[in-house]
């Protein structure tokens, strides 16, 4: 059985001209794997991610013929059960740590608070398991760092920080959006390191959502390409360069190369798609 | 045309540029690479006089600017910056955008030349009374682009001007880039952590890390990643994965 099963997912909005559906119709399956869902801005990759969590705010809408996480029917969960499942069983990591985590609090409390909420342990092993998490994503000095303040890490150490503070309830499944894209190409790498290490070693189920072709080919087992709310194509690892869609080779037409000699890139053309 | 010698820039204790000297030609294109915290943009805010040198000098234009007013200085360079979102004023329309600067430098002939702006950056007319929030992020950075062309400047500092941009949006802009290039015969010095961008736009580049220049070469040396640096080497193995 898929830890996580999707069935003609869409998500809707009210506007001044009618309902505007900015995910339609999305369904796929999810093992054990890294799953890499790209797309431009608008494409309606985050608000799937989103709906998956929950965390579609009204008056925005949700609706599924199928939407089972672990054989659990997500769908009709009030939303204190659904609260209880965020964070302890699913978790999703953001785009970038200067918004996304509490300046005025120490990053150990932090990640803390997660089990505080989820978990009846004591606190010494609250705090073991909070530098446990610290260790897992490769912050050396973690009882330094815990007592830390967000604004004195640096934007590589933050994002790993987020990752800690995921990790830590060992949740089954994650959801990562953009989690590298406020990153260094040097960091970028150890980030995703760290994530494919814990996929591995924990069991998890990872969704990638990125708008970094080449980075989610390189490094996903299975690529979602999503355009106008809709998947319009599933590749395999490596298989980027062998794509078929107009929209998907458009993209990777338009990427500079490194060994540059084109006088012009290659713009998508939308009217044609 | 735009000369950097011995710049350094100090932060009380801490040193961001150590002893850092390139010169650019006039219709180069020349980037400056590196990761963050590596110096790269502090450059740039020191030619458009943001930040002071602590030592060293900076000079954009063919003549000495001694004594030259800030007017002068405006007029021989002008910036674009990342984030087409932050960069612009919320409350203020392009047409506003893109006059200020000819009324801060009491220029004639604004609505032509606004007119004619919009053109060359390949904004539609219809465009010219909108608001920021009216336009997607690859129309704002037109914008912008246009804003620092509107006192024909002939340097333009380009700080990381597509990173924050779809993939396709970004070839748009980097097209737009060359073609102005090439056109008005511009000097570009550009800020990227991307090498394929410096790739396709630059002449030379600057390999910076811990505010030091490694290296220079030329694009020939970076399309085939043999770099004399080793750190060079590095972040070219990085860019092809």
């Amino acid at each position: 059985m898929s830890l996580l099963s999707i069935e003609n997912l869409r998500v809707t909005f009210p506007s001044d001209h009618g309902p505007v559906e900015v995910v339609r119709g999305l369904s796929f399956d999810l093992g054990l794997e890294r799953l890499g869902i790209v797309g431009e801005s608008g494409s309606g990759k985050s608000m799937t991610g989103r709906a998956i969590m929950g965390l579609i705010p009204p008056p925005g809408h949700v609706s599924a013929d199928r939407l089972e996480f672990d054989g659990i029917d997500l769908r009709n969960l009030s939303e204190a059960d659904m609260r209880q499942m965020r964070g302890a069983r699913m978790s999703m990591v953001l785009q970038d740590p200067k918004f996304s985590l509490n300046p005025v609090i120490r990053i150990g409390e932090q990640i803390e608070e997660a089990m505080t909420v989820h978990s009846a342990c004591d606190p010494g092993e609250r705090r073991q398991r909070m530098l446990d998490a610290l260790r897992a994503v490769r912050i050396d000095n973690p009882e330094r760092v815990a007592k830390l303040y967000p604004h004195e890490v640096s934007g590589g150490m933050g994002q790993r920080v987020m990752i800690a503070m995921m990790v830590v309830m060992e949740p089954a499944l994650m959801i990562a959006d953009e989690p590298t894209s406020a990153l260094d190409v040097s960091v970028r790498g150890q980030v995703l390191h760290i994530l494919g290490d814990l996929v591995q070693r924990r069991g998890m189920g990872l969704i990638l959502i990125s708008h970094d072709l080449n980075m989610v080919a390189r490094w996903c087992d299975r690529i979602l390409v999503m355009f106008q709310g809709k998947i319009v194509e599933e590749l395999g690892s490596g298989e980027l360069y062998k794509a078929r869609h107009p929209y998907t080779r458009g993209l990777v037409a338009s990427l500079p190369r490194i060994d540059e000699d084109r006088t012009r890139l290659p713009v998508l053309d939308r009217g044609a798609l | 045309m735009i000369q950097v010698q011995n710049l350094s820039v100090r932060y009380d204790e801490t040193t961001i540029l150590h002893d850092v000297s390139f010169n650019v030609a006039a219709g180069e294109s020349f980037a400056l690479v590196g990761e963050s915290g590596s110096g790269k943009s502090t450059i740039l805010k020191a030619l458009a006089r943001q930040v002071k040198p602590s030592s060293g000098a900076v000079q954009i234009g063919v003549d000495p600017q001694e004594g030259a007013d800030r007017l002068t200085l405006a007029r021989q360079a002008q910036m674009v910056f990342q984030d087409p979102y932050g960069s612009l004023h919320p409350r203020r329309t392009v047409d506003d955008a893109l006059i200020e600067p000819l009324v801060v430098h009491r220029l004639p002939d604004r609505d032509q030349k606004v007119l004619d702006m919009l053109d060359a950056v390949g904004l539609p007319r219809r465009f010219r009374f909108r608001l920021p929030h009216q336009l997607s992020g690859g129309q704002r950075q037109r914008v912008a682009i246009a804003r620092a062309l509107m006192l024909d400047p002939p340097v333009l500092l380009l700080d990381e001007p597509t990173s924050a941009l779809d993939v396709s949006v970004q070839a748009e802009i980097l097209n737009l880039l060359k073609s102005l290039h090439e056109e008005k015969n511009l000097t570009f010095l550009l800020v990227t952590h991307d090498l394929p961008v410096a790739s396709f736009l630059c002449d030379r580049l600057a390999i910076l890390k811990s505010g030091r220049i490694l290296e220079l070469a030329d694009v020939a040396t970076l399309r085939t990643g043999n770099f004399a640096s080793e750190y060079g080497r590095e972040l070219f193995q990085r860019s092809v994965g």
